[in-house]
């Protein structure tokens, strides 16, 4: 018999135990995997391009305050700005409060120019800037109401008193978050009686160099008047949003410390139970002149290859089926998706084999120090 | 007859670190579902215990939150001298119209910025919340752009503590008091008055009014079918209670997060448990021939390692319990989606969910003990004596 064979016919020679154990490393990892991805969708917005040549300005006070339409000219006028485009959130109730979804008024001949990763046919995006009352729908909000093109919707406003109703003219499938819904901040400025109000100004740069002297200007350029402006880059904004949200980054990373810990303790009571049933074939072993060395490759050896299987089957099952899954209502909207990147993996893994290395130490340890003479009269 | 309890206790000591090593485990899982479910339970606390069943709240039709709720200044003047609103010592009515702003504020350990929410009313709506107490310093007074804050405000933003400043809108606003809100959420809160609030912040609207009607049920529902019948009015009516009820939503996805752990983790812990469990089956087997042979029935062994199992994951359970114990009262802060304000709680561990996270285990040992049980139970008697 060889080394490797004997090592697997110890792992397998009690199978239930081997399969709970593999299981119960396996369905840790896939929760340390499902944690790590979530914190990474929460804390790290997807970036692209485009994104980094946008910036975002809105009224220094807060989010719920707006701005004065009439900053629109002196923005367009600014050097190195390539598009204005008014962005005010909708805040309303599709039929009923559970219904959530974002909802925007926008300026509709720049919302292709602005979010240009947003893939959408040209026709739809001609259709939904000819109509005054039409709106674009990410396809993940028309798949979860059924809607389709041409359909009617009426929002009913929450922040603003009016309630929109709208016409679907576009659907774009890729490209930014798929659950928004676009329309005219024309038309939501007639509802609202044109109080020349708006909730945020995104802005196109030329190009990258010009952007810090862009945050400069434009803020020192409203200081001191009735509305003064905070300008940040999309991401910076982006991020500032997410901290609102408390310390997710300490109750994620302690959670999945608990995780990683409960493990360590299973797969080490485990094996020490797997080789204390064993302490007579050991001393056989250390008789026949095997030495503490070549024992403890033995026992790290199944020890790994336990570990290795449940992170195996862990980390990708969690990859597999979140491909498979609908993130987003499942979360109720928390989550869009969760994408397990590669360096999660990675980290997964490591930490399996890191478990299979730290639970066989101190049973090798115990059983290495045990002499031939204790260890065959051991009767269990 | 059954097998003593006694039998079971001996036997978790002597193969203690496996004993240890399960109760461990299952002490975790209980520990992270009593401590994710205390987080939801100390955020909906705070909104049930916030609001008094005798007030009423008005809110522009539609809204959803006093911050995105606008009364203009004509409906109030229109609801305020309403026949059925209560008087105060001063003649006055007990309706307050106030504003509620949000400012972005930069949270003292540097992890970035939140959004609080400023409160801006009058003597009577201070008058109306008598749980608020001044701790130290002073209320605001008028004229001066002055500002009391929370507690919890204070300890978790810069620029909160008394003598210092903040922008806001166009005024600086000066902190002159710190408050105790008794827990309520208005610990998330700074006031300062209501008509300094509106110039600073341009507004012409007021968000809410919170009113108290006389006291008898006849005359509130009048107030309110008087208010809402109104087609001047584009208002809605509701009790105060309510209100804070309807925000406790806030709290569904740290309760969602909460059972998904629980599920996912207490599967693993069934495993070591069942792992615990044959490995003590399989090294007892002459044992249990022993005890059948002294003339213990197959249910009465079966029942005895199941309650091995049980005992074992209420040690795991209490354990897991105590491991949550000191997050009691520990202060946080999240994000509420509806007035999309900072909300500033603390982690609740009750009876109830300590009661909550031992059925957890029961349930557990149970399911982890099942299976090794009627293995035990099932052995033939003659093979179990005859195994070494």
């Amino acid at each position: 018999m060889t080394i490797p064979g004997f090592i697997l016919r110890n792992a397998l020679r009690n199978k239930r135990r081997l399969s709970l154990t593999v299981l119960s490393v396996a369905l840790s990892l896939f929760l340390f995997t499902t944690m790590q991805t979530a914190l990474h969708e929460l804390t790290q917005p997807p970036t692209s391009e485009d994104a980094a040549l946008r910036l975002v300005v809105r009224n220094k006070v807060s989010l719920g305050n707006v701005l004065p339409s009439k900053y629109r000219p002196r923005l367009e006028r600014m050097p190195g700005v390539s598009h204005v485009m008014k962005l005010t959130w909708f805040g309303g109730i599709y039929k009923d409060k559970a219904n959530f979804f974002p909802q925007f008024a926008v300026d509709a001949d720049q919302l292709s120019p602005v979010f240009s990763e947003a893939e959408i046919d040209p026709k739809q995006i001609n259709d939904f800037i000819n109509e005054k009352n039409a709106c674009d729908v990410g396809i993940k909000t028309m798949q979860r109401f059924g809607w389709k093109i041409g359909d009617r919707i009426t929002l009913q406003g929450t922040i603003w008193p009016c309630n929109p109703e709208l016409i679907i003219r576009g659907v774009y499938r890729k490209g930014i978050d798929m659950t928004n819904l676009f329309f005219h901040h024309e038309y939501f400025d007639e509802l609202m009686g044109n109080q020349g109000l708006v909730g945020m100004y995104w802005i196109c740069a030329e190009n990258a160099g010009v952007i810090p002297d862009l945050v400069k200007r434009i803020d020192s350029t409203f200081a001191n008047s009735e509305s003064e402006t905070k300008t940040e880059t999309e991401r910076a904004f982006q991020l500032g949003f997410i901290s609102m949200f408390g310390n997710i980054k300490v109750l994620i990373g302690s959670i999945s410390t608990v995780i990683v810990f409960t493990m360590i303790l299973v797969t080490a009571s485990t094996m020490s139970m797997a080789i204390r049933e064993r302490s007579r074939e050991i001393a056989i072993l250390k008789a026949i002149g095997f030495d503490g060395w070549q024992i403890f490759g033995l026992i790290l050896a199944e020890s790994f290859g336990l570990a290795a299987a449940g992170g195996l089957i862990g980390c990708f099952g969690a990859d597999i089926l979140y491909r498979h899954l609908d993130i987003y209502s499942l979360s109720h909207g928390v989550l869009l998706k969760l994408d397990v990147t590669p360096s999660i993996l990675a980290a997964g893994l490591t930490v399996a084999v890191l478990l299979g290395i730290i639970s066989c130490l101190v049973p090798s340890y115990m059983s290495i120090q045990t002499s031939v003479v204790d260890g065959l009269k051991e009767l269990d | 007859m059954a097998i003593p309890l006694r039998y079971n206790l001996r036997s978790l000591v002597v193969r203690w670190r496996s004993t240890i090593a399960t109760a461990l485990g299952i002490a975790l899982v209980v520990a992270v579902f009593v401590m994710v479910m205390s987080l939801a339970r100390g955020l909906n606390a705070t909104y049930i215990s916030t609001g008094d069943p005798r007030n009423l709240l008005v809110l522009r039709k539609g809204s959803t939150a006093e911050s995105s709720s606008q009364i203009t200044r004509d409906e109030v003047r229109q609801i305020r001298y309403l026949a059925g609103i209560a008087r105060n010592a001063a003649g006055e009515p007990i309706a307050s119209p106030e504003i509620q702003v949000l400012v972005q504020m930069d949270r003292i350990d540097r992890t970035g910025t939140a959004h609080v929410l400023v409160r801006g009313l009058g003597p009577v709506g201070i008058e109306l919340r008598p749980q608020v107490q001044i701790r130290e310093g002073r209320m605001f007074r008028q004229g001066l752009n002055e500002c009391i804050v929370s507690q919890r405000i204070a300890h978790r933003f810069v620029n909160c503590r008394i003598g210092d400043r903040f922008p806001g809108g166009k005024a600086e606003w000066t902190v002159v008091g710190i408050f105790d809100a008794a827990k309520t959420a208005y610990e998330s809160e700074i006031w300062v008055d209501a008509d300094e609030a509106r110039a600073a912040f341009n507004r012409s609207f007021y968000g809410s009014i919170l009113l108290r009607p006389v006291t008898d049920a006849a005359s509130v529902t009048a107030l309110t079918n008087r208010i809402e019948s109104n087609r001047d009015l584009s208002v809605r009516v509701l009790s105060e209670t309510e209100y804070y009820k309807e925000q406790t939503n806030t709290g569904a996805p740290i309760q969602f997060l909460g059972s998904f752990l629980a599920i996912v983790m207490s599967i693993g812990a069934v495993f070591s448990a069942m792992n615990t469990m044959y490995a003590s089956v399989g090294a007892r087997i002459r044992e249990i021939g022993t005890l059948r042979v002294l003339g213990y029935k197959r249910r009465d062994i079966y029942a005895s390692f199941l309650i091995e199992s049980v005992l074992l994951a209420l040690l795991g359970g209490a354990l897991g319990c105590a491991f949550s114990l000191p997050m009691n009262g520990i202060a946080t802060g999240t994000l509420s989606w509806n007035t999309f304000t900072e909300v500033a709680f603390e982690f609740r561990i009750t009876g109830e969910l300590i009661a909550k996270g031992m059925v957890f285990a029961l349930v557990m040992g149970v399911l982890g003990g099942l299976l090794p049980a009627r293995l035990a139970a099932r052995k033939p008697v003659l093979d179990a004596l005859r195994s070494i």
